[in-house]
């Protein structure tokens, strides 16, 4: 009986392999360069371009439809995704995944790219930078794509660049903030901002917003966490924050009293905290029950819903860094929060809109470029100007080492949902 | 006062490895395997519970249910795998568990059953008032916690020592073969074994999840890791030991990050003492083998 | 010079048969169950990346010096091994796992969470080669190397002693064998090949984060083992093979991969203890059986 279920297994294996290796490789028709021998070209895709940057306000020139844009049709131009959807980092792996797909929804929706559907090609990665290489190789090689989202980790999207500036194919970094990333190539943008420039808006936004001095650092160890770490440092120099207390702490502590315990000891009077929702939770409700009182800034790490439903109580006051202006007025702003919570039930958070927006801007960048060819999309990315059409934008324009120079919002919880506090649209600070 | 204040957390979060340790240390003790899915069993049991609470409202309630599911898994686990493997030589059973804790990880990542994501549990302190005094003070979760694992301490010690299947327990896990040839019923020695241990592991995964106000799919990775250290510091298969090894590990850890900050994540500071104590007393704090 | 997604799959998994080589001679020849193999693929990826991103030290005195860096960090750290046994060990390996993945992660001089980036490629002859053919060749001489050595070990007195040690340290000791000097040679070999891959992998990827190589990873070469036969010369290698590949063939897998192997693992215990190909295993003695019929007789003779 034993022996039989194993036989079983063993054939079964073998079998697949062997049916795996001789089919023909599940690669689509070669069709990058085809052209569109449809109908006219979608109705509304003519990209926003109004007035200058730096107002306050919202721009109000949205390509909404008003008519039906002609259904978009012919050979999909495809896009490659890869982010962890199992393992470690599933969470947010997931919500990318799910935004990114809500993104392509909402562009063929709105007449596709270059009048042809868009079609996400996406693998999971695990946030392991091997797999990540892989796949890199795979989305060029086999599924062709005209470009690539990375919805996954720096470690993973670090493995992946070099690939595919190499292969002259552009990548866009979703949220993955490490800064070598961008400097791999001409061919590899960030959607999300520098760390280390949000985390110089938020030693601008204690120093100079909320007119504090004496500043209490907590560094995740990772390098999001060092990266805004250091931004702070640096500006917080600049404009003569005192730092009495800095310390580092491991990702998935849950156990912050200790700390807390020498934040209280050390006369701050405010904590500058970075870290991801889960530990940020814990941070504050831990700190509200052993009586610490001050006020803490986090960054777009607690930027999720989640951090609010964890922390319950203790979430409000807690005023955070981040790109998502979940007040905004703007169309797609609402739009995407709106529609995200409706196809999947939760709240959106920043990952989710990082990759949601790194979907519109190729997709904008496709249609500007008026073809599939990189250089025309990477030209396309770097000549963009106040581009609207994204969830935590605008975008102003992008530094030619590729990364994004957008207002930087601050929000702040209160009666349990996140607020708008201020916004940050000086071009000197949040410029990368 | 600081170091009082210390002291009183140390002490809440030694219950919260406790009661994890002290199933370990029952399921080794009867198996001499490294459960090493213990892990699971303890998310099952945060799982268990949030959902229960959520359907009962009811903290106690959703405890109890959450540690017979807890332990009904456990069970499963035992008789489904160790069952088969008691007389294979000792690796084979640690790399099964070491599979069924690879597997049930990702399974449980699965939308249909917990997601990737977090999930509050929002018992509080289940009505438990705060405890205040001048020098040190306990928040309602706090005592509830303490509160719990001293019940359930008293419990397992009772059926440890005063029942006949405790004392089948005693004496499988000094002589397998001579228990069983003395007329215990081996199999049901030890799946009553397994379903106190997962249950305690089950008690704890709710614990924590109530502390920490958040359940998720790898929050038993770390608990059970820390779980083997304490129940090797504290000599594998000794009770008191864990015990002791859980408060003396939760202190060094209060400790060392309150002074010195982290050097190396707690995890490693408890790993690097683990490699000390199996160089130079292998046999734990109060350990016999 | 880019590698196509088939060449890069071939890499890696000329990577991994050689790290499974390596931990085979510790677990299966020297019976030391190791769970932080991935501790000395670390070790091995951050000294090349540090000498030659630091230091600009030429790619091969990097990989030499990460094969024997790591080889000597594996005879220190295998001395608990000289305390303790089995699960104890166990235990230790992992601990060892997490405290090295620690130091490079909170030690600055390793680039802590930002990692070591803009490794440099291997030059030879004037050739540099990040990836393609000329890859592809030196992990696979690298895998060839390994298996070689392990041939030997497992031919030569040393390679008997292991055995004796794997069924009986007792026994081993009554016979003269001191288990202590094998099985730290054991750890030190091991390690000085896995430190070998951990610099291939390194200068192949082109960047090192302290999370490459955590304790899922030591799980997973583990599985190799496991799944394949331990002990075995063909054993880690048809189960690198295997693992590495099934995942990309099979693409419903993908999503279940932790799954897979994990239920892979299970019944491999419940049914086949000693993997697909091991000695004892049904399926190697079809094989044998085939063999043995057929006027060819002992091509697949390794042992």
């Amino acid at each position: 009986m034993k022996h039989k279920l194993f036989f079983f297994l063993i054939a079964l294996t073998m079998i697949s392999l062997i049916v795996a290796g001789c089919a023909p490789q599940p690669t689509p028709t070669p069709a990058v360069e085809q052209p569109a021998q449809t109908e006219a070209p979608p109705a509304t895709e003519a990209p926003p371009m109004t007035e200058a940057p730096a107002t306050e306000v919202p721009q109000v020139t949205e390509t909404t439809v008003a008519e039906e844009p002609a259904a978009p049709t012919g050979e999909p131009i495809k896009v490659g995704f890869f982010s962890p959807t199992t393992g470690f980092a599933a969470a947010d792996g997931t919500s990318a995944l799910q935004s990114a797909q809500l993104a392509v929804k909402i562009v063929n929706e709105r007449g596709g790219v270059l009048g042809r559907p868009l079609e996400l090609v996406y693998y999971d990665d695990a946030a392991k930078p091997d797999q990540a290489s892989a796949i890199a190789r795979k989305l060029i090689e086999q599924d062709k794509v005209v470009a690539a989202i990375s919805g996954s980790y720096s470690g993973a999207t670090r493995a992946a660049a070099p690939i595919f500036q190499e292969a002259g194919i552009p990548m866009l970094a979703a949220y993955a903030i490490h800064p070598e990333i961008t400097k791999t190539g001409d061919m590899i943008y960030r959607i999300g901002t520098l760390a280390t420039t949000q985390g110089r808006v938020g030693a601008e936004l204690i120093g100079k917003v909320m007119g504090l001095k004496k500043v209490a650092i907590l560094t995740i160890d990772n390098d999001f966490g060092i990266s805004l770490t250091e931004g702070f440092k640096q500006h917080a120099a600049e404009i003569g924050l005192e730092i009495v207390l800095e310390e580092k702490y491991p990702l998935g502590e849950t156990e912050f009293r200790p700390i807390i315990g020498k934040i209280k000891a050390s006369g701050a009077e405010v904590v500058y905290a970075t870290g991801y929702y889960n530990e940020a939770a814990n941070l504050v409700s831990q700190a509200r029950d052993e009586g610490l009182e001050i006020p803490i800034i986090g960054q777009e790490g607690y930027d999720s819903p989640k951090f609010i439903e964890l922390a319950g109580e203790a979430a409000e006051g807690v005023i955070i860094t981040t790109d998502l202006n979940r007040d905004s007025e703007r169309p797609m702003t609402r739009l995407f929060l709106e529609q995200y919570e409706a196809t999947y039930g939760e709240k959106a958070d920043m990952v989710g809109a990082s990759a949601f927006d790194a979907v519109m801007v190729l997709a904008y960048a496709i249609n500007t470029a008026g073809s599939t060819d990189p250089q025309a999309i990477v030209k396309a990315i770097s000549e963009l100007k106040n581009f609207e059409d994204v969830a935590s934008g605008p975008f102003w324009y992008y530094t030619p080492e590729r990364e994004v120079v957008r207002p930087i919002s601050s929000q702040i919880v209160r009666g349990g949902a996140f607020h708008l506090y201020h916004e940050f649209t000086d071009e000197a600070l949040v410029k990368p | 006062m600081l170091v009082l204040q210390n002291l009183s957390n140390a002490l809440i979060l030694a219950c919260t490895y406790i009661l994890m340790a002290a199933g370990l240390t029952m399921v080794y003790g009867v198996l001499k395997v490294l459960h090493i899915a213990h892990a699971s069993v303890y998310t099952v049991g945060a799982f268990i519970g949030v959902l229960a609470f959520s359907w009962v409202g009811n903290f106690w309630v959703a405890l109890t249910i959450a540690m017979l599911v807890s332990g009904v898994f456990g069970v499963l686990i035992y008789r489904s795998t160790y069952f088969y493997l008691l007389n294979s030589p000792r690796t084979v059973p640690l790399i099964a568990s070491v599979g069924m804790f690879v597997m049930f990880t990702d399974l449980l990542q699965k939308p249909f059953l917990m997601g990737a994501y977090q999930r509050a549990f929002p018992a509080g302190g289940a009505g438990l008032p705060a405890i205040k005094t001048a020098l040190f003070s306990f928040t309602p979760k706090q005592v509830l916690i303490l509160l719990v694992t001293i019940i359930l301490l008293a419990i397992v010690y009772l059926i440890l020592t005063r029942t006949k299947l405790g004392l089948s327990w005693q004496a499988a896990s000094m002589d397998r073969d001579m228990a069983s040839a003395v007329g215990i019923n081996l199999n049901q020695s030890i799946a009553a074994n397994f379903f106190l241990g997962s249950a305690l592991a089950g008690a704890a995964g709710v614990l924590v999840g109530v502390y920490n106000n958040s359940v998720f799919a790898t929050m038993g990775d770390l608990p059970s890791y820390k779980a083997f250290i304490i129940i090797v510091l504290g000599g594998m298969g000794s009770l008191p030991g864990a015990i002791l090894a859980s408060l003396i590990l939760a202190i060094v850890e209060n400790f060392l990050v309150a002074s010195i900050g982290y050097v190396l994540p707690r995890d490693s500071i408890a790993f690097l003492v683990l490699i000390l104590m199996l160089m130079f007393r292998p046999n734990g704090l109060l350990g016999r083998e | 010079m880019a590698s196509g997604y088939l060449l890069t799959i071939l890499i890696f998994t000329a990577m991994y048969i050689s790290l499974a080589l390596s931990l085979n001679i510790l677990v299966g020849y020297a019976g030391q169950v190791s769970l932080g193999h991935a501790a000395f693929l670390g070790i091995g990826a951050y000294t090349s990346a540090v000498l030659t991103v630091r230091y600009e030290a030429p790619f091969w005195l990097a990989f030499l010096a990460a094969i024997i860096l790591t080889g000597l960090i594996g005879t220190f750290l295998g001395l608990p091994s000289l305390r303790v046994r089995h699960d104890f060990l166990v235990l230790a390996t992992m601990g060892i796992n997490f405290v090295v993945v620690s130091v490079f992660k909170y030690v600055d001089f390793f680039g802590g969470a930002m990692g070591l980036v803009n490794i440099p490629a291997p030059t030879l002859f004037g050739i540099t080669f990040r990836g393609g053919i000329p890859y592809l060749l030196l992990t696979a001489a690298y895998a060839l190397f390994t298996l070689w050595i392990c041939w030997y070990i497992s031919k030569t007195w040393s390679g008997l002693a292991f055995q004796t040690i794997r069924n009986d340290e007792d026994a081993a000791a009554s016979l003269g064998v001191n288990p202590a000097r094998y099985k730290i040679y054991a750890f030190g070999i091991s390690a000085a090949l896995a430190g070998g891959v951990g610099s291939l992998y390194a200068h192949f990827l082109g960047s090192v984060f302290p999370d490459n190589f955590v304790f899922v990873e030591s799980i997973g070469v583990l599985s190799m083992i496991i799944f394949g036969g331990i002990g075995t010369l063909r054993g880690p290698i048809v189960g690198a093979i295997l693992l590495r590949l099934i995942p990309e063939l099979l693409r419903f897998i993908q999503d279940y991969r932790f799954t897979f192997y994990g239920a892979l693992l299970v019944l491999m215990m419940l049914f086949q203890p000693m993997g697909l190909l091991g000695n004892e295993s049904w399926l190697w003695r079809q094989v044998k059986r085939w063999f043995q019929a057929s006027p060819q007789g002992s091509k697949e003779a390794m042992r």
